[in-house]
């Protein structure tokens, strides 16, 4: 601080400087005025005392004619050494005596004037009368001169000069001194406010120097500086607030899920805010209660002694909580005060500051957060606000969690609809091959069929053994048949058409198991493992109604199931037995239990679904989907006991045969037909033409056999025209060029009464579709059977 | 003594004419002796102070006398005429011998009343009259104020004793002009 330097310094001591240089000046000219006024007065007064002494003692000398008495009378003028001339006249005006003695007459008016005193540019001259009481004796002429006044002048010149010479200094010693008092305080005020304009620092503060105006300014700046500290803290802290909030919720924008957002909100707000304890609590819209359901990390201590731990139910009463509720933000700002009992858990906990904000989304208050700290009247209005639009903020974040969930679930869902529209397609697609590889196969076991069929009714010497060969390859082509069957309905929606028959489920079992014996038995062994296989067949099991080969290859997945369960082995029960029911009837228990390692809850539950497989790529994801499709073709119950690591048992439950339920076709071997009929063949397959035309032929009817569609056409119109018209037409449905639909049509444009029937790889889905082409009169699948066949051609051909 | 005086007169009146040669102002003439003496004895009236029983009433007239012969003619009357001191109107009044002597302030004792002068004196004594006289050594003899002529000038000799006995009081003003003597026995 260079106070000489500060212009106020500067000003102030001139203003004293002039102010003090005036008032001399005027003091001094007024003093020199009335000095120099009062001297001339005094001067006169002084000339005219003198003058009147003298008049006075010379009277005597000019009554009595005394010039020698008159001139020592005026001798006593040598008391004014500034009396240069005196004259004394006469009565008459002449002059009588003079001072000093033998002054030249030049010196002094020839005859006395006019009595008073006058001044001279350079002297004072008066005349005095001189009397003796009212005689008049004479007059007395004086001269003085103003050497006086001026020496007199002179010395107040010096007087001046003097005090002024004196008083400036002075007033110079006295303004510093005055100075310091008075810009003491005002330059420590202008410090203050340079540290405060230049270092934005509000917490210096100008000191008191004791004068009292200043004080009250100083005091005032204080204060000032008090309020805008005050106010700069307050806009510190609502910085601070707004930073944080855009930290949360940039925190909370990066995440997806509810607890994380709550978690990190909670972390955020204890760190930064900071708080004591916080929760989230979410309100249960059915009942009348909150449920905690995130505490923060840093509270977790205070959450044992509130009792708000994660799952804790708290009521909503009079207590703040319901206020919240309704969509008010509540601060307590000492719980002590509210005689509430969530509240004074709050108090008990030493928590006494407390807000709750409620967390809202479309006018709904779906939780509340609450925020709490250790000391009474804790949070501030702007905290208050602060909570209140983090809040706002968490309930949105909360809310677009909960879109994005939905919105994932249902992303899920559709990806999951997806793959299976996918795994359909390529079901679709694989079933439509294995339509084809059935259709070959049909055909391609379509002879063996026939002959082995001719051969068991029309050989009477075959040998047992033959016979029983045949029969056996008789089962297995129609089991043959049957699966390919089956495979092509893996790409059907719809149901097979089903043939329910009388089933006996311990013949089934005992099928299934001999038939699976290589997986179960052969396939472990290799791998060290052993399955103990065991059959719990109940003697007198009812009867059931169903499709046999449906419950062959439900068990048959039922076991291949067990045993995957058992990779080190294990114990597998098949177990069949009856139970006396009640109004539904008996049923018929199929139970297939293993030791394996059972299934998680999560996997019992979705085991039925299509495609779903604890197998990876080893399985389809079907085989318990059939089993289930079975269980509800046939009006069947599906039960599943599993837990982890102890096994699974399926139990299958049938309702049991009553006679009532399904009148049955029974099969009859029907005979030949005896008539001779003339039958036209069309197919592609000179394999099945050749068999068909064969086993026909012993049946004593005469074949037509043509090769492709056209072909066949051909040879109906042919002999149509010969008039050896045929009696029917047997053709393939599927062949080149000329299918079996065309075939059909231009039969029964040529001749409309010759019956047809269509053989079929694809029969049996046509006849389960009901949507038998236009011309043919019946649909026959391959391989095609003797007996259906003459039951065809006798029911066509009457 | 008498052409003494007359010679001595002449001889005033002569230094009188010359002293008014010697000033030749306003081309007045030149006062004679007793013009001035006359001036003079009025100016004694303004230079003593009386007491006050001197005077019977406020009014009363304060009478210049002149005992014996008079040498001022009407020259006194013209000095004095008009004039009052106080209230006290100027009166001259002429006393042929001590017998005629009547109440006044001041007596002028003519030189014929030389031979007198000790009886007039004792006649006078107490009544608080200013005696003057021109005759010599009469202020040593009793006379209050003499006239004498010095460098051809009237001067004054003053008894302040005789005067002081008589109750009067002779302003120092006038004291300072003039000779102080006192009584002489015998003289």
């Amino acid at each position: 601080m260079t106070i000489s330097s500060t212009p106020i310094r500067r000003t102030l001591m001139r203003m004293i400087f002039i102010s003090s240089g005036a008032v001399l000046a005027v003091t001094t000219t007024a003093f020199c005025a009335y000095e120099f006024l009062t001297f001339r007065q005094s001067s006169v007064q002084q000339l005219q005392i003198l003058s009147q002494a003298i008049a006075s003692n010379s009277t005597a000398a000019l009554a009595f004619d005394n010039p020698d008495d008159a001139s020592v009378v005026l001798l006593a003028f040598r008391a004014d050494p500034h009396i240069v001339a005196a004259a004394l006249y006469d009565a008459q005006g002449k002059a009588f005596a003079t001072y000093p003695q033998g002054l030249a007459a030049a010196r002094f008016p020839a005859r006395p004037g006019v009595p008073g005193y006058t001044f001279g540019r350079t002297e004072l001259i008066g005349f005095q009368p001189v009397a003796e009481g009212s005689r008049r004796l004479g007059t007395l002429f004086v001269e003085s001169d103003l050497g006086a006044m001026y020496a007199r002048i002179r010395l107040y010149a010096v007087i001046v000069f003097l005090v002024i010479g004196i008083s400036l200094p002075l007033a110079y010693l006295i303004s510093r001194r005055l100075q310091h008092q008075l810009l003491h305080p005002i330059l420590a005020l202008a410090d203050t406010t340079r540290a405060v304009s230049e270092r934005h620092d509000y917490t210096v503060r100008a000191v008191r120097t004791g004068a009292y105006e200043f004080d009250l300014f100083t005091d005032t700046f204080n204060h000032m500086l008090t309020e805008i500290q005050q106010s700069e803290g307050k806009l510190r802290a609502q910085l601070g607030r707004l930073g944080l909030l855009q930290h949360i919720t940039r925190a909370t924008g990066e995440r997806q899920d509810l607890p994380s957002i709550f978690n990190v909100v909670l972390a955020s707000l204890e760190e930064n805010l900071p708080i004591d304890f916080s929760c989230i609590l979410l309100h249960d819209p059915a009942g009348p209660s909150l449920t905690v359901d995130v505490v923060g990390a840093a509270g977790r201590g205070f959450a044992d002694k509130v009792g708000l731990k994660v799952g804790v139910n708290v009521p909503i009463d009079a207590n703040g909580l319901s206020r919240c509720v309704a969509g008010q933000l509540v601060y307590e700002p000492d719980v002590l005060q509210v005689p509430f009992p969530f509240p004074q858990r709050m108090a008990a906990a030493g928590l006494p500051s407390v807000v709750i904000a409620p967390l809202i989304v479309e006018n709904q208050v779906f939780g509340v957060l609450v925020c709490a700290r250790r000391s009474t009247e804790a949070f501030s209005s702007g905290e208050c606000e602060f909570l209140k639009q983090l809040s706002e903020h968490v309930a949105l974040a909360s809310h677009q969690a909960r879109l994005y969930g939905a919105l994932q679930q249902a992303y899920d869902d559709l990806r999951q609809s997806q793959h299976a529209v996918l795994q359909q397609e390529r079901l679709r697609a694989l079933g439509q091959m294995a339509s084809g590889i059935a259709h070959d196969i049909n055909n391609a076991i379509s002879p063996v069929s026939l002959y082995t069929e001719s051969l068991l009714e029309r050989e009477p010497n075959l040998s047992e053994r033959a016979r029983g060969y045949l029969t056996t390859i008789q089962r297995a082509i129609e089991d043959v048949a049957r699966t390919v069957a089956r495979m092509r309905e893996f790409y059907r929606e719809r149901e097979a058409q089903l043939t329910l028959e009388r089933v006996d489920v311990n013949r089934a079992v005992r099928q299934v198991v001999e038939l699976t014996r290589p997986r179960w038995s052969d396939l472990p062994q290799q791998r060290g493992a052993m399955v103990d296989l065991r059959t719990e067949l109940s003697d007198s099991l009812p009867e059931i109604m169903g499709a046999e080969h449906e419950i062959r290859d439900a068990l048959t997945n039922l076991i291949f199931n067990a045993v995957d369960a058992m990779p080190t082995g294990g114990t597998l029960v098949v177990r069949t037995r009856g139970v006396p029911g009640g109004d539904d009837g008996d049923r018929v228990l199929v139970e297939v239990s293993d030791t394996g390692v059972g299934m998680d809850e999560e996997t019992r539950r979705r085991c039925l679904e299509p495609f779903f497989t604890t197998k990876g790529e080893r399985g389809t994801g079907l085989g318990l989907a059939m089993v289930y499709g079975m269980i509800q073709r046939h009006s069947a119950e599906l039960d599943i006991e599993s837990a982890a690591g102890s096994g699974t048992t399926v139990r299958l439950s049938f309702p049991s045969y009553t006679s009532s339920s399904v009148t049955t076709t029974r099969v009859i071997k029907l005979p030949a037909l005896g008539r001779r009929l003339r039958i036209l063949l069309v197919d592609d397959d000179p394999m099945l033409i050749k068999s068909l035309q064969d086993t026909l032929q012993e049946d004593g009817h005469v074949i037509t056999a043509t090769h492709g569609g056209q072909a066949g056409i051909d040879a109906f119109a042919a002999a149509q025209k010969l008039g050896e018209r045929h009696d029917i037409v047997i053709t393939d449905l599927g062949m080149p060029y000329v299918d079996g639909r065309k075939v059909a049509a231009s039969i029964k444009m040529l001749s409309p009464k010759t019956p047809v029937i269509l053989l079929t790889g694809w029969g049996q889905r046509l006849v389960a579709a009901n949507d038998i082409p236009a011309h043919v009169d019946k649909v026959l699948s391959k391989p095609p059977r003797l007996n259906e066949l003459r039951a065809g051609l006798s029911e066509l051909v009457p | 003594m008498a052409v003494l005086n007359k010679t001595s007169r002449a001889l005033f009146c002569g230094t009188l004419g010359l002293m008014a040669l010697l000033r030749g102002a306003c081309g007045a003439e030149a006062p004679t002796e007793y013009q001035v003496k006359a001036v003079f004895v009025y100016n004694f009236s303004r230079f003593v102070e009386w007491p006050p029983q001197a005077f019977s009433a406020p009014d009363e007239p304060f009478v210049i006398g002149i005992l014996g012969g008079d040498p001022f003619g009407a020259r006194l009357d013209e000095a004095v005429r008009g004039e009052q001191i106080d209230r006290h109107p100027l009166l001259v009044r002429r006393f042929r011998n001590l017998g005629e002597i009547g109440d006044c302030r001041i007596l002028y004792i003519d030189r014929s009343e030389s031979a007198q002068l000790q009886q007039i004196l004792a006649a006078l004594a107490h009544r608080s009259t200013l005696t003057v006289s021109d005759l010599d050594g009469s202020s040593q003899r009793g006379v209050m104020i003499q006239f004498t002529t010095e460098n051809n000038r009237i001067r004054l000799r003053i008894n302040v004793e005789s005067a002081r006995a008589s109750g009067l009081t002779i302003s120092s003003k006038l004291l300072r002009s003039a000779e102080i003597v006192g009584t002489r026995d015998g003289t």
